[in-house]
């Protein structure tokens, strides 16, 4: 989830293309890749992730308990399973199979590297967009048909929310010891990671050698050679640039219109109106957004700089770091603001002194989600990142069409280290914060 | 002397409160009596400030307050879950108000309220390393240093253990009496509210069903309700205290 999912498709390409990484291993291509196999390939290994974090926090949420009442009842194994496991989950398995959906309906990075003469929506759109004849009447048209599946999901999905079960407390119970389970589970696991470590295996391998696959002798000199190339390196700072700007402005924005709809007595239908905004953003795929802000602003000072596309990020993420902000907002005990005022506290006070000191961890939890997503995205940012404003993904857009994989590789390294770092160091100080106060 | 003239309450046409007429004399300590949705946290939000009346009059020593803000009205609340916060230790939420009102207790007092509520060595600790006890003690603390003209309590012996509650009800008591403090506590618990208060208001439905000293309501009850619902559950737990004192009590008059 740290890389941008353009990588992901030149890493298929790399690992099961005809000079493959793994193609070599096994001694002959496993599937074709361009097409309808590597799109599949693609999508799984970038919806995995996500999925499985879907699945394991419900997981997270079910009370055990529940195994013991029912053996003690006397189900069978099989519908202890079904009653106390799938049957919890079901809601969040059919959401995440929405989401998966949604995402692969909506993305671009892998079609644009693996497509080949299979076209999906993404590709025709940018086609009819930033092709080599551009029609934007019609693109326009791609662009709405492309909402509405994506409306409809996520009205699916708000839909599956009821049938999520609710546990009033999770107890902590000893599990049974099976070694038969935890065996196969793991070697099933283990066997899954190793498969998608083996195809971003080449990422690493690939800017490393001299020339992949003809002479793999080790070498550093492709990533000096990106880091004295001023327009390769530049990219990499503006990347680094929007990314912090996106996070800050982001975090600004979500935390006031969490307070707003959280904490605060602003009447009914101003709340609906914010929460209507999450939903709209959440619902709207990048590219779509992203086409908006192209005609918004063409002709305008703002098209193709800095601000316009940190505002489009901003936008493109609203969704989700809002709506963690607001849990943990509503989650705050609610007589703090009456109790402080009583104390003689204004509410912006409370706000500073008592509400934001309670909230870091979510903060740095936006902070993190918004610079990872704005180091990676590339769907909305492609049309309105210009010639001066060039991040990485969109430079990797570009390097594609000179064959630089090179160059594409040691960037997109740049991204996962930067991720990985911003990540590492937010998440110690979170657990930090975490330790303290308990 | 607080005075609430024909006080009236709803929320979405549904009356919560209808015409409440209530005078508390100065330095009493006044029950809210009443079972679940009678509305005596909705009078208890009323009298704060926090809600604002839909009619009637609240006065307090003769000045109508009825339309003066909570922050402006000088009374303070101790809520059920205490609202203590936890990014400060003990020490700073107690002198939490004396930030933005340095005049209001002098260093001396409050050393004076940490010692009466027994807080002297917690002062450095954190929120979560408390226990119920001694967070309630802690929130009347804190309560304390802002010199409220009125204290309210909402249900403040409803989340602590047995043990605790008969020491934090002669805290209370104790502070009522030495600061000359009118003190209104907000229960639904018959037990507590008759053995806390000068005074118990029990209500029911939206309306005052009774208002008087414990004695007056133990001995003439006014209605049904007083009687079967407050008097009742006394009476059967009196006899089964009875019982059990009894049993011990024949066990050594035969011994002797």
């Amino acid at each position: 989830m740290l890389l941008p999912t353009i990588t992901y498709g030149f890493a298929i390409i790399y690992s099961f293309g005809k000079q493959g990484l793994l193609t070599k291993l096994f001694g002959r291509q496993l599937f074709d890749i361009y097409g309808f196999n590597g799109l599949l390939f693609g999508y799984v290994i970038y919806t995995l992730p996500i999925s499985f974090m879907l699945i394991l926090n419900t997981m997270g949420f079910i009370d055990k308990k529940f195994m013991v009442v029912s053996r003690v009842m006397g189900d069978s194994p099989l519908r202890t399973f079904w009653q106390t496991i799938i049957r919890p989950l079901l809601g969040t398995l059919a959401a995440s199979f929405v989401q998966c959906f949604f995402l692969c309906f909506t993305d671009y990075g892998i079609p644009a590297s693996v497509g080949g003469e299979y076209e999906v929506i993404a590709t025709v759109l940018y086609n009819e967009m930033l092709g080599s004849i551009p029609n934007f009447n019609r693109g326009a048209v791609v662009a709405m048909m492309m909402l509405i599946p994506s409306v409809l999901s996520i009205a699916l999905l708000k839909y599956l929310e009821r049938y999520n079960v609710r546990y009033t407390r999770i107890s902590q119970i000893e599990l049974k010891k099976n070694r038969m389970r935890d065996g196969v589970c793991a070697a099933g696991s283990s066997l899954i990671i190793l498969s998608v470590l083996a195809v971003f295996a080449v990422i690493f391998v690939v800017p490393l050698v001299q020339e992949w696959p003809y002479q793999v002798s080790f070498t550093l000199e492709h990533v000096q050679a990106v880091l004295n190339d001023s327009s390769l390196f530049g990219v990499y700072k503006n990347s680094i640039f929007v990314a912090v700007c996106t996070a800050l402005l982001g975090l600004l924005i979500t935390y006031g219109a969490a307070l707003a709809t959280a904490r605060s007595g602003l009447s009914g239908k101003l709340k609906g109106v914010i929460d209507a905004i999450a939903l709209v953003t959440n619902t709207i795929p990048g590219m779509v957004i992203g086409i908006a802000f192209m005609f918004i602003f063409s002709g305008t000072p703002l098209q193709n700089t800095f601000p316009l596309i940190i505002l489009c990020n901003v936008v493109h993420f609203f969704s989700t770091p809002y709506l963690m902000m607001r849990n943990s907002l509503s989650k705050l005990n609610s007589s703090w603001e009456t109790t402080a005022s009583l104390m003689g506290d204004t509410w912006i006070k409370t706000i500073v002194r008592i509400v934001t000191p309670n909230m870091t961890s979510t903060i740095l939890e936006v902070f993190s989600y918004y610079f990872v997503n704005a180091m990676v995205t590339v769907s909305a940012v492609i049309f309105i990142a210009g010639a001066r404003t060039m991040v990485i993904t969109t430079k990797i857009k570009e390097l594609q069409y000179y064959t630089k994989f090179n160059e594409v590789f040691v960037l997109s390294l740049f991204i996962l280290g930067t991720n990985l770092i911003v990540k590492g160091i937010l998440g110690y100080l979170i657990n930090r914060k975490e330790k303290k106060e308990k | 002397m607080l005075e609430l003239r024909h006080v009236k309450k709803s929320y979405d046409n549904v009356t919560i409160l209808e015409d409440i007429n209530l005078e508390i004399q100065d330095g009493e300590i006044v029950s809210i009596l009443g079972p679940s949705g009678c509305g005596k946290t909705t009078l208890l939000n009323l009298v704060l400030g926090l809600t604002p009346a839909d009619s009637g009059e609240i006065l307090f020593n003769g000045k109508d307050i009825t339309n003066v803000p909570m922050e402006e009205r000088g009374f303070n609340i101790v809520f059920q879950d205490y609202a203590l916060f936890p990014n400060l230790n003990v020490y700073k939420n107690i002198t939490y108000g004396l930030k933005n009102k340095p005049d209001i207790s002098t260093q001396e007092e409050v050393d004076e309220f940490i010692e009466l509520l027994g807080l002297r060595e917690h002062l450095d600790k954190k929120i979560e390393q408390l226990s119920g006890g001694q967070k309630q003690r802690v929130a009347l603390a804190r309560t304390m240093v802002m010199k409220p003209k009125i204290l309210l309590l909402d249900e403040p012996l409803s989340a602590l253990d047995g043990v605790i509650k008969e020491s934090i009800k002669e805290k209370i008591k104790e502070i009522a009496r030495d600061f000359h403090l009118t003190t209104i506590i907000v229960t639904h618990d018959p037990e507590e509210a008759l053995t806390l208060s000068d005074k118990v208001l029990i209500v029911n439905k939206g309306c005052i069903s009774q208002y008087g000293a414990p004695q007056e309501i133990i001995t003439t009850p006014q209605n049904n309700f007083v009687k079967e619902f407050i008097l009742n559950q006394l009476e059967i737990k009196r006899n089964n205290i009875f019982a059990l004192f009894h049993q011990s009590m024949t066990a050594t008059m035969q011994a002797v």
